[in-house]
């Protein structure tokens, strides 16, 4: 568990006034291995036409994604401070007419992953080996079109695709009915389960990924706490879309030194 | 509806721009797939009936410009502009991605499969979005010609496709994005048209002439970009203008001609489009145009009983 991407998210909330703690705390960690360890990038040229794509499909969890392109030298300490300030280039939604780094200005849930596989599909027909990585969330998994997409992916065979869905409970709240691997296995997709907070399984999950050579799109279902991190905000309580207080925030910050 | 003279220059025009240009990709939601196949054949690669999950093409299809692509998604109208606006909207507008939208099932051409086929709010919702064209061809060189024009250049740009056309011919160098046509001149009446409509306003002329109007007619297959030059030169030589579209009242292109000329002054202005109720009745496409107005007896009744003529016809 990354605790250091997680200040930074809550110093961004705090001082921006605004923002999702709890739905960036759930995925920081995968973000983190994701940027560390697998995805092919270059901050000076985020266009780098060799590089790996990375779709926030849960686009209100960018707080983590802004902490981890700043760590890998995409954003500016400077603009970290823009964040919810008019001007600035952060918003509460990811932009990538703004942002660099960004691939998709997301935010409505279900657009990102049928928008990646478009991604994916390109790819394959400009037969480059670029890899299309995705982030949906569980409760985005209410969407109709996460399942066309996932259902369109397996039968244009689309191997250089990788799904990964943080499962922190969010969608069993409305829909207890929530066997997610069991789902992915029957659209067909090479599913793996891992803790979405242990930093091996991440890592092992993306190296099994990449380390195949199959054209079955590739999904990690991580199973994750909402808010992991600070005991205060775990959970599907008032912490979704809260800014903490003065006190609030010096807790926060004690329980991530 | 089958296929007419349009459809199949929409399936030669794929076959001979995907022959020139790699970057050029089609998906379809079920249909025109035979009429496709030399597309496909020619470039396996690049054709994809990828099924009945028209939000998901529309994504994939944004997808597909985010890595280079020209996509062109064609499937029935409602079924993109009604069911995948916010796609359009998010995935392709906002992010300023371009791509073509081809749609079959114009207004009411589906006459008798109801609501569910129709689609005539499309003018009014793509042209709310920033980044769009919306073109209304009816004869097949119209939409070879733009759509060459128009396929690359980094915009969202909707053809709609009708099932009925207007039967003009004109060169290929006449068509141009944005520019309107002046079938004839008049000094007292200006009508204009988009799509098919263009029959009736050409069937009215000698009508109206006996009825003492020196009709003018231009004729509009690109309704965004609006020639508004043109539009404004005319109506402010006749006075007086009737717009005759396949849309909605709301939103259409009579709004923006009324948008385009409301300050010319002592302006008359009439519309002839489709009211403020969902077309609910069977029947062909022809009789729903006669029950609409939409039609040369539709024109004179209206010109009839809306406008005064107040010159003097110079002959």
């Amino acid at each position: 568990m990354n605790k250091a991407l997680r200040r930074t998210i809550v110093q961004m909330v705090y001082h921006g006034r605004d923002g999702h703690i709890p739905s960036a705390f759930s995925i920081v960690d995968i973000l983190n291995v994701l940027y560390r360890d697998s995805l092919k990038y270059d901050p000076r040229r985020p266009d780098w036409p060799e590089r790996d794509y990375f779709v926030l499909s849960k686009g209100h969890g960018c707080m983590a994604l802004y902490a981890v392109l700043e760590q890998h030298g995409f954003l500016t300490p400077d603009q970290m401070k823009t964040f919810c300030r008019a001007g600035g280039i952060l918003g509460e939604h990811p932009d990538c007419t703004k942002v660099p780094g960004v691939e998709a200005s997301t935010g409505s849930l279900g657009h990102g992953f049928p928008f990646a596989v478009g991604i994916a599909l390109g790819l394959r027909i400009r037969r480059m080996p670029n890899r299309v990585y995705v982030l949906v969330g569980d409760g985005e998994c209410h969407e109709g079109t996460v399942w066309e997409a996932a259902n369109v992916a397996v039968n244009r065979r689309l191997g250089n695709l990788c799904v990964m869905v943080d499962w922190n409970g969010s969608a069993a709240q409305l829909m207890p009915q929530d066997d997610l691997p069991a789902k992915w296995r029957a659209f067909g997709w090479e599913t793996l389960v891992i803790d979405g907070h242990s930093e091996p399984e991440i890592k092992a999950a993306m190296e099994q990924f990449t380390g195949r050579s199959s054209d079955t799109p590739f999904v990690i279902i991580a199973k994750t706490v909402k808010g992991k991190g600070v005991p205060m905000v775990e959970g599907h309580g008032v912490w979704h879309h809260r800014i903490p207080t003065e006190e609030e925030y010096r807790l926060m910050m004690e329980a991530l030194a | 509806m089958g296929s007419n003279a349009i459809r199949q220059q929409f399936a030669d025009t794929m076959l001979a721009v995907g022959q020139e240009d790699p970057n050029l990709v089609v998906l379809i939601g079920d249909i025109s797939h035979f009429l496709l196949q030399p597309f496909a054949k020619a470039c396996p690669d690049r054709f994809y009936n990828i099924g009945i999950c028209e939000p998901t093409i529309v994504s994939m299809a944004a997808g597909l410009a985010k890595t280079g692509f020209f996509p062109v998604v064609h499937t029935i109208a409602p079924f993109i502009i009604d069911r995948a606006f916010e796609q359009l909207k998010l995935d392709f507008c906002y992010q300023g991605l371009g791509g073509t939208l081809i749609t079959v099932g114009s207004a009411f051409d589906y006459s008798n499969l109801g609501c569910t086929h129709h689609c005539y709010d499309d003018f009014a919702l793509l042209k709310a979005l920033p980044n769009t064209q919306v073109i209304f061809p009816a004869s097949a060189v119209e939409f070879d010609v733009l759509f060459r024009q128009t396929y690359r250049n980094g915009l969202l740009t909707l053809f709609r496709l009708p099932a009925h056309l207007h039967g003009q011919t004109f060169s290929r160098e006449a068509i141009s994005i944005g520019k309107g046509l002046r079938l004839t001149e008049g000094t007292t009446l200006t009508l204009i048209t988009t799509g098919p409509q263009l029959r009736s306003a050409l069937a009215a002329q000698e009508p109206l002439r006996a009825m003492g109007w020196d009709p003018e007619i231009l004729y509009l297959h690109t309704v965004r970009p609006l020639d508004t030059e043109l539009i404004r030169e005319s109506v402010s030589k006749t006075g007086c203008v009737l717009v005759i579209e396949e849309h909605s009242w709301s939103g259409g292109l009579g709004d923006d001609v009324l948008r385009a000329t409301h300050d010319l002054g002592g302006i008359q202005y009439a519309s002839l489009s489709i009211p403020d109720a969902f077309v609910r009745d069977y029947g062909t496409y022809e009789e729903h145009c006669e029950a609409l107005g939409l039609s040369r007896d539709g024109i004179l009744r209206t010109v009839a009983s809306r406008f005064a003529l107040k010159k003097e016809v110079m002959r």
